[in-house]
């Protein structure tokens, strides 16, 4: 260990310690490590028992600040009691590790020593709904959660937060020098153009902003497109219900009423919680269209007044399944307080209406705009799937896809048509396009330029956006070249670019250079599962996803040893490789722009909770998580435990054993751009023979697929040892997003790049409230209405009992039993469906008429008993199929909330 | 003559269609992509995949049908997405076109767009550029081997044979890529990229240069070694030089004699590069924003456009096919001695 990291530790152990125990063994102990505890009298140990690697007496202080580390994470929301217990279970672990001998005796003693201070915390009972709470509390249950993925190896390794550096044009006025995280420099809205492009040969083009995009998107059709593309070139000309803009300091952004008047208000008030679903705001008056269209009926348009019934057009539009548009049914399986009540039953029952705007009945949405009769105003009302807060119900709502929109222009234009080119070309989007936004469509070129005018009929056109247009140039060699963006700007005819590696040393310090923050931290994802805990998430009756035993992944046991990882991470000089790359050096697991306080323009990675939660990885290095002699002792302490626990055995200088490590990476241009970098760092950390004394040696294996998703594709399924790659989630939301680290599909929605552990069990300390947690129970309970056992998230129903039994007459007897959580407090049956069909033969499905069935709810026993009876006549009319069953369509309560639209499958066979 | 033409073509068309069909089936039997993303993400992406009738969901397990992916709903029900049989796929569409006419729209590059609208739009900026440059070529290519011919094992006939050499063998992306640094960036005298439709006239026409010069500069060296083979063999020739012993000077016996016969050989090249126009030139056209059918063809295969790159393919395809057979023909016209499908 070096010197100065070793004192920092002796240091902040001797602090945290309330007895002098573990302190003694700093003062007298020398550098030199020949003296190990391997060398004292006594029996011979085993290699698996020595510290071959690693100093003993190092070990028994990296230990004892391990468990600092678990008593920093149970903090002070527990009781006096619990306190006082997990103190002195600290205090005797630290004994116990100052008196071991071995490797494997202090090991145990840690463990030991780790389990009783966790279990003095008692586990969390009963039923739980966080989601009301305030942003600054919300922001502890992420810290929290944070800090155990960090040391559960469940976040992954960051390796870079994209961003870095930008070139702007001397004529752009920008509206502060300082890049505003999830906003940017504000050049549209708030900044200016002082001088003309010489490029530009359109004399009315040269105030201009001119941009590239390196492909040509075809259209503006947001509405049915799948990438952020399209959603860009329609951001121009949409508007929403609020937007947001720089604030006074010019540090941050704040959200402002663009559509409406003024913030949203509960309809009905607001709950115990703070949140309603039911909202409503003012919507502005004397709005107008505006369209650059030459061709008559299109231009009749222009400056046409936004009636009310425009507000509902577009939601009309999006939920009419037979317009078979993407964001549509987005909006339709939205949950939560991101659904639209009644959207997905008014998508379901269009699924046979005609294109254009249904005459479906529309009341069920919940979506309204009507005049208040006491004050005369026109309102907006939209009822959300969920309670939700005030801010959050806005940042809902808020989506240009909402953007008012007259019918008789649909009409006119045809729903297919509607943002698009004609199918012959012979209109397009200038044509089939209104606006509301801060631009109109003035131009479209395929394949060349798409050019916007600023609409003078925008809300904030006096005030925002003094720009006169915008001019995106498709620049296709931008998609092979990363150097034609920057080539084409320091030609003049580009305002901004972002400077590639190559250009850096050049350009970095240039006057017109600006520095930026990304919205995306990229990383090393990691497959730290043992084989065992892969088997049963992914094994033959995984409980994830199956997989057959011959293509079983042999995990690598070095990445499930924690100081095996901790040891990769800090030898990953990130501010190097950053500055090599032009990107920005981060070891959050959170990009810049994600805000656990949006309203108060907080970002996460400015809290408190996160510099503790990252401390683990960052304290003692330089600020990046990179410390090389640290890694080393780490890596050394990994190599003996893992001998310890047989995970491993030493070879020889001339034959050493080899840990091989895949790394999956998404393009072949990865190799050179950061898997050699990477490796270089691991390698010369690790393969040094102070670490290894040549017994190990540490190599990469470099896989990319076809295309990206193979990476991704080997990630999501645990068929990888580390996975380059990077997902982003709601940014004003973040919390929510830790989602995706569980390993239970239904909560991270089959999205995990990282596996760990079993989410859902009690494996360290995740303490919330004075309370233990598993991760999934916090999580969920962060988010809904949650029960949990034991600390650990427990299903609300289970399907318990399935039996058929054919009668005299050919009729069949089904008994169906539900099984509830005591914590539910009813369980009512809402339909039974019998279904057929689908493999073999057309599917088939319908209700069953009461008469055919009893339901009996017996509340002592927590079950929902079904007894069906079906009729020779109706089992006639099921499918012949091996596909045929019962859906049991049911709600329960829960401490008052109502769940539901769930159903469970009773598979059975009804037909031969 | 007319039999052979009509059978020539119907195994044209009957090749095209078997390479159209086998493509379609290879393509489709790639894997399909998969989405990624949160629950709702990937199942609106799927959702759109089976409305596309590329695949078809279930909310269980169909074990004969190969599964993409499933998707967790927040309330704990998955959904199956299976691939739609590629055969069934691909009856569907043939029917399509041989019934209606119809090769579909355009689902990424240009949304709601016929694939044929979009190719046709293409296929003429593209057939402008490649005119231009065959134009150029071949008229500077063969004189240069004329006058390489001509000037036989001379200074002049190993500069061009030489610097011929050189320049074929460089492809006219790498020629484009040099010239864009050296004329655009580092000395802005040409447009850096193929101008926008409301450039000036001016622009517009210094915008064909660099695309002209590096299409045809391959050309001309073809040709000039074409020619200059041929020539030179032709005038080694007996009767060549029992043109000069009846008394034509060289000029008269070159002029009447040679180059006639040496072109037998050329004319059906210059109708192969006139096929070859229709193609563009996906790299060139991709580096310098030539919105051609090249670009579009790389663009189209990427995006997975599939409807494009279909149609794109069928043109090729039998236009290649086409042009072999009219390749064919023209041996006859040039060459009255050459005759095809003729009774003995």
């Amino acid at each position: 260990m070096n010197k100065k990291l070793r004192a920092a530790l002796a240091l902040f152990m001797c602090a945290a310690m309330s007895t002098s125990v573990g302190c003694s063994f700093f003062g007298d102990k020398g550098d030199d490590s020949s003296s190990s505890s391997s060398g004292s009298a006594g029996p011979e140990l085993t290699y698996a028992q020595k510290a071959d690697f690693i100093d003993m007496e190092d070990y028994k202080v990296y230990l004892s600040f391990d468990l600092d580390a678990i008593k920093a994470a149970i903090g002070t929301s527990v009781s006096t009691e619990v306190a006082a217990a997990v103190d002195a279970a600290l205090a005797e672990g630290k004994a116990a590790i100052t008196a071991a001998t071995d490797v494997p005796t202090a090991k145990a003693a840690y463990e030991a020593a780790a389990a009783k201070m966790q279990n003095a915390v008692p586990a969390a009972d009963g039923t739980f709904n966080f989601s009301g709470l305030s942003a600054a509390e919300k922001t502890k249950i992420l810290g929290q959660l944070e800090a155990y993925g960090i040391r559960n190896g469940m976040l992954g390794m960051t390796l870079f937060e994209n961003g870095g550096y930008v070139l702007v044009n001397e004529r752009i006025q920008l509206a502060t020098e300082n890049y505003i995280s999830g906003y940017g420099f504000g050049i549209l809205p708030e900044g200016a153009i002082t001088a003309d492009l010489a490029a530009e040969t359109n004399a009315a083009w040269k105030r201009y902003y001119h941009s590239v995009d390196v492909a040509d998107p075809g259209t503006v059709n947001y509405l049915d497109s799948q990438g952020s593309d399209v959603g860009d070139f329609y951001g121009y000309i949409g508007a929403s219900y609020y937007t947001t803009f720089m604030n006074s300091t010019k540090d941050g952004y704040e959200w402002v009423p663009e559509l409406a008047v003024a913030d949203p208000v509960p309809v009905d008030g607001l709950d115990a919680n703070g949140q309603a679903t039911k909202w409503r705001f003012e919507i502005r008056s004397g709005l107008k269209y505006d369209t650059n269209s030459t061709i008559a009926d299109r231009a009749a348009f222009k400056n046409r007044a936004v009636a009310a019934e425009d507000f509902i057009t577009p939601f009309k539009l999006l939920l009419n399944q037979a317009n078979d548009l993407y964001r549509g049914n987005e909006l339709a399986n939205q949950t939560g307080a991101a659904a639209i009540k009644g959207a997905k039953e008014y998508y379901e029952a269009t699924k046979t209406s005609a294109k254009g705007i249904s005459d479906a009945d529309f009341s069920g949405v919940g979506i309204k705009v009507y005049v208040d009769e006491e004050d005369g105003k026109t309102y907006f009302e939209y009822e959300l799937g969920a309670p939700t807060t005030a801010y959050y119900s806005r940042y809902y709502i808020s989506s240009s896809l909402y953007m008012p929109v007259p019918a008789d222009f649909i009409n006119l234009v045809g729903v297919d048509n509607y943002l698009n080119f004609s199918e012959d070309k012979s209109t397009s989007p200038v044509d089939n396009s209104l606006s509301l936004g801060a631009y109109t469509l003035e131009r479209w070129d395929s394949g060349a330029q798409v050019v916007y005018k600023k609409n003078p009929n925008y809300v904030y056109a006096n005030t925002k956006y003094s720009i006169p247009g915008v001019h995106i140039n498709i620049l296709t060699a931008a998609a092979e070249d990363k150097e034609a963006t920057i080539k084409e700007f320091l030609a003049g005819k580009v305002d901004s670019c972002g400077i590639p590696d190559t250009y850096l040393e050049e350009y970095a310090n240039d006057p017109r250079a600006k520095t930026t923050t990304g919205d995306s931290c990229f990383k090393l994802n990691m497959n730290a599962l043992d084989q065992e805990t892969w088997i049963s998430l992914f094994g033959e009756n995984g409980s994830y996803s199956q997989t057959a035993e011959e293509d079983y992944w042999e995990v690598e046991p070095a990445l499930s040893n924690a100081h095996f990882r901790m040891g990769l991470s800090y030898a990953l000089d990130r501010k190097s490789f950053a500055q090599l790359k032009g990107s920005v050096a981060s070891a959050n697991y959170f990009s810049s722009d994600y805000m656990s306080d949006p309203e108060n323009g907080i970002a996460y990675n400015a809290t408190q909770q996160h510099k503790d939660a990252v401390s683990y990885l960052t304290e003692g290095t330089d600020g990046y998580g990179f410390n090389l002699e640290l890694a080393r002792d780490y890596f050394r302490m990994a190599l003996d435990e893992l001998e310890a626990d047989g995970l491993l055995e030493p070879g020889t200088t001339e034959d050493p054993t080899v840990i091989d490590i895949e790394i999956v990476w998404m393009y072949p241009t990865h190799q050179e751009g950061y898997h050699n970098h990477v490796i270089k760092y691991w390698m010369d950390a690790f393969n040094d023979a102070s670490v290894t004394g040549g017994k190990y040696k540490l190599q990469f294996t470099f896989d990319v697929g076809s295309d990206y998703m193979y990476a991704y594709n080997k990630m999501l399924y645990g068929q990888y040892d580390i996975g380059f790659g990077s997902i982003s989630g709601n940014p004003l939301d973040p919390l929510n997003f830790l989602g995706v680290n569980s390993t239970n599909a239904s909560i991270s929605g089959d999205f995990t790049l990282n596996w760990a552990v079993d989410t859902n069990t009690l494996t360290e300390a995740l303490v919330y409230n004075g309370y233990r947690w598993s991760y999934d129970a916090l999580y969920q309970s962060s988010q809904q209405l949650t029960i949990v056992d034991d600390g650990c998230e427990v299903a609300a129903y289970e399907l318990t009992k399935v039996e058929s039994v054919e009668n005299a007459d050919e009729s069949l007897t089904v008994t169906i039993v539900l099984e509830n959580n005591p914590a539910v407090t009813e369980l009512s049956l809402d339909a039974l469906v019998v279904f057929g069909g689908g493999y073999s033969v057309d599917y088939d499905e319908w209700e069953l008429d009461e008469s055919m069935y009893t339901v009996t709810y017996d509340a002592d026993a927590d079950t929902l008993t079904m007894v069906v009876t079906l009729p020779k006549t109706e089992l006639a009319k099921v499918p012949v199929d091996e596909n045929q069953g019962i859906d049991v369509y049911f709600s329960y309560t829960l401490n008052g909330n109502v769940a539901s639209g769930l159903y469970v499958t009773a598979y059975v066979a009804l037909s031969e | 003559m007319g039999k052979y033409v009509v059978k020539r073509v119907l195994l044209a068309l009957m090749t095209a269609f078997i390479v159209l069909s086998l493509t379609f089936i290879l393509i489709k039997l790639l894997p399909p992509e998969k989405s990624v993303g949160t629950a709702v993400t990937r199942q609106t992406y799927y959702d759109n995949q089976v409305s596309l009738g590329y695949m078809t969901s279930s909310r269980f397990q169909l074990p004969d049908l190969q599964l993409v992916d499933f998707v967790t709903a927040k309330n704990g029900t998955v959904t199956y997405y299976y691939e739609v049989p590629v055969m069934e796929q691909y009856f569907k569409w043939i029917s399509n076109i041989l019934f209606h006419w119809d090769w579909g729209h355009s689902q990424f590059i240009e949304p709601n767009v016929k694939a044929t609208v979009i190719i046709g739009e293409r296929l003429l900026t593209s057939m402008k550029i490649n005119i231009i440059s065959v134009v150029v070529a071949v008229p500077i290519g063969i004189a240069l081997g004329i006058w390489a011919a001509l000037k036989k094992n001379t200074m002049t006939d190993h500069v061009i044979s030489t610097t011929v050499m050189i320049l074929i063998s460089l492809p006219s992306f790498v020629i484009i890529a040099f010239l864009m640094l050296l004329l655009c960036y580092n000395n802005p005298i040409l447009p850096t990229q193929w101008p926008n439709p409301t450039a000036p006239t001016s622009e517009k026409a210094l915008g064909y240069i660099l695309p002209v010069f590096s299409l045809s500069l391959g050309s001309i060296c073809g040709y000039c070694r074409f020619v200059r083979a041929e020539l030179c063999e032709v005038m080694e020739s007996d009767y060549l030089l029992l043109a000069r012993t009846k008394g034509l000077t060289r000029k008269q016996a070159i002029l009447r004699h040679a180059m006639k016969n040496a072109m037998v050989p050329i004319f059906p090249s210059v109708l192969a590069e006139f096929i070859g126009i229709m193609g563009g030139s996906m790299i060139l056209e991709n580096l310098y924003g030539i919105t051609g059918i090249g670009s579009l063809f790389v663009k189209s295969m990427t995006a997975k456009d599939y409807n494009i790159l279909f149609v794109d393919l069928a043109i090729f395809t039998t236009l290649g096919l086409l042009a072999g057979v009219l390749l064919d023909l023209s041996y006859g016209f040039i060459d009255p001695r050459i005759r095809m499908g003729a009774k003995k």
